[in-house]
């Protein structure tokens, strides 16, 4: 579809190979910016502020979290899927692609992939804080104990999870490393210095592209993408039952799982875009993230944003259709009208409406609201899980039971940590390794370069 | 390294229109490199891999594996009744059984790319040309020492002929 004569070529300027090898290696080869050294210097900052809220919980326990009887899930879960979602777009954004023939995927996916690697470790310190004594995290995994031995109960979905995301994390960050291994060995041949040469000497593996390799290495690469694509689904569905499977109004329905895998694509696609945008622009990408990149992601994101819509409207409708008055009261009182209904229409508002915008080619082409509306999204996708997490909680079939619920400084300490890693490990793969797939690019470039337009128009 | 001629090609086209030529002359090439995957030159070449079959057994020996090791905990070494359900509950083992059969298939398939494809860290490279991972497209014959030496001229001047930029005898 995308060899078109009316699609714009996917790589700008008229490279030759070496060109490309040049360009996307010069950020390994030149000195960063300044705004390099104070971006890694905040990011730092934020994690020394997560790293002491994770020393204060570890030491003191989870009571320094506002949590109570009522509320027994506050921003550590929320914070939790919304990393899980971002973690999950990401590869989703290559591996879709990969299976559907999209070769305009070639310029995104490596950012796509190291932003998932990253956000899922992010994720993963939630669970394992939430714990509240880690050290005994190890008794959710089935090993032969003297207790029985007893096992962990297959039957539920936190057990799912404990397989699915490291799992996933596995996955995704083999799927990212061998993708690598060919550009490694590019910057190996081309680099003159003896001590990098040693490093991406070891990385690469003897990576030398032989027929043989290059077959083998794109096999591999489908068979990943064929297991992942539905370990993708199955892992944020898995996410969802976590909720589902429960009996509190606003979690116990049969839509969460589509509805929480859905969210991840959107918010991973919109986290892809932030930071497309702002590789495009500081790195001047403008050659391989072309305005037809920018336009095809904005596109898929009316798309899922009208799924989105459509999945709040359902359930709205399906409270109300099932007359079930826990069910409106959760619904109607607690979320739309209720003390945290700031948040339930901020989620409406980023996620459902804001995006349709992006119906409008004069709002494409704007970078800089394209990457606002980017970053809104985000944020809908944060409120989205505080809304279905925190209503629910707060007031559930009890009245006797109802509580308030409030971050403390610790929670939102840790969740500043997490976002200080996460920026902090894009600024090291932007300086270390290659950003953009040089083999996958210079594979796209004869296959849809303005010479290969101009023959097919003519 | 064996006696060899390498051929070095700029452009993805002229190296497959050599390789057919070569290939029709009943010439063996040894190996072709270049810095992104061709599927033309992996079908000229005749390339051929199982490691889908490998996959699927992986992925079938993960299911198996996974169920067994599942009934096993809850029917058979500690059967303990968790909301109601049989010990046998099926519905709820689907979901592990397929993330660990995913698990497994992965990790395994991972593995046996590495195995086959000799790949590892630190592994040195027998580089053909420094060129071959950025913009090179390189056709290897091997040359023994029983060719004669106007076959030897025949290859050059094949290579030449078809668009090579560079031949080099070693």
């Amino acid at each position: 579809m995308y060899e078109a004569n009316i699609r714009a070529p996917l790589v700008k300027g008229n490279k030759t190979y070496h060109q490309i090898t040049e360009d996307i290696c010069k950020p390994l080869e030149t000195k960063p910016g300044l705004w390099w050294y104070i971006t890694l210097f905040l990011s730092l900052c934020a994690l020394a502020i997560g790293s002491w809220a994770l020393y204060v919980t570890l030491n003191d326990g989870l009571g320094v979290w506002g949590l109570n009887n009522t509320v027994g899930w506050g921003w550590g879960i929320i914070n939790f899927v919304w990393w899980i979602g971002i973690g999950h777009a990401g590869t989703a954004f290559s591996i879709f692609l990969l299976i559907l023939g999209q070769k305009w995927r070639t310029s995104i996916n490596r950012a796509a992939e190291a932003m998932t690697v990253v956000a899922v470790m992010c994720a993963g310190v939630f669970p394992i804080i939430h714990m509240g004594r880690p050290i005994i995290g190890f008794f959710v995994f089935p090993y032969p104990n003297d207790r029985g031995p007893l096992w962990i109960n297959f039957n539920s979905a936190l057990t799912w999870d404990v397989a699915a995301i490291p799992t996933y994390l596995m996955a995704s960050a083999m799927f990212f490393y061998i993708g690598m291994i060919p550009d490694l060995a590019t910057i190996r041949d081309r680099t003159t210095s003896k001590v990098k040469k040693a490093i991406f000497s070891f990385f690469s593996f003897g990576w030398v592209g032989s027929s043989r390799d290059w077959l083998r290495f794109e096999t591999l690469s489908w068979l990943l993408a064929g297991l992942m694509a539905a370990l993708v689904v199955s892992v944020h569905s898995i996410v969802a039952m976590d909720f589902a499977s429960s009996i509190l109004p606003g979690w116990h329905t049969t839509i969460f799982p589509p509805y929480f895998v859905v969210g991840a694509i959107l918010s991973g696609f919109s986290m892809v875009l932030t930071l497309m945008i702002i590789i495009r622009k500081i790195y001047k990408f403008q050659d391989y993230v072309t305005d037809s990149h920018i336009n095809a992601i904005c596109k898929i994101l009316v798309f899922i944003s009208l799924i989105m819509g459509t999945a709040y409207t359902t359930e709205l409708f399906i409270t109300w259709y099932s007359g079930n008055e826990y069910e409106m009261f959760t619904f109607f009182h607690n979320r739309v009208t209720g003390e945290y209904n700031s948040a339930f229409w901020i989620m409406i508002f980023s996620n459902a409406i804001i995006p349709q915008l992006f119906w409008f080619k004069k709002i494409r082409k704007k970078l800089f609201i394209v990457f606002l509306i980017s970053i809104l999204i985000n944020v809908g996708m944060w409120f989205e899980r505080y809304v279905i997490v925190i209503t629910s909680l707060t007031k559930d079939l009890l009245p006797s039971n109802w509580a308030d619920y409030s971050p403390t400084k610790v929670e939102i300490g840790i969740f500043i940590g997490t976002l200080g890693f996460f920026v902090m490990c894009l600024l090291l793969f932007f300086k270390y390794l290659p950003m953009i797939a040089i083999s996958e690019v210079k594979g796209v470039l004869r296959s849809n370069n303005n010479k290969n337009l101009k023959r097919k128009i003519s | 390294m064996n006696p060899h001629i390498i051929g070095i090609f700029e452009e993805e086209e002229e190296l497959i229109s050599a390789l057919n030529i070569i290939r029709n002359k009943n010439i063996e090439i040894t190996e072709v490199f270049t810095p992104y995957p061709i599927h033309e030159v992996i079908k000229i070449m005749k390339r051929k891999t199982k490691l889908q079959i490998a996959t699927f057994l992986y992925a079938a020996f993960g299911l198996v594996l996974s169920y067994v090791f599942i009934y096993w905990t809850s029917v058979i070494s500690y059967p303990l009744t968790y909301g109601g359900k049989p010990y046998h509950a099926i519905p709820s083992f689907i979901i592990i059984c397929f993330v660990t059969t995913i698990c497994v298939a992965i990790l395994l398939s991972v593995i046996t790319f590495f195995i086959r494809s000799r790949l590892y860290p630190g592994k040195t490279p027998t580089i053909i040309d420094h060129r071959i991972t950025d913009n090179a497209f390189v056709i290897l014959i091997n040359i023994q020492p029983e060719t004669p030496s106007d076959e030897i001229e025949t290859i050059n001047s094949l290579l030449m002929k078809n668009g090579a930029v560079e031949v080099i005898e070693k």
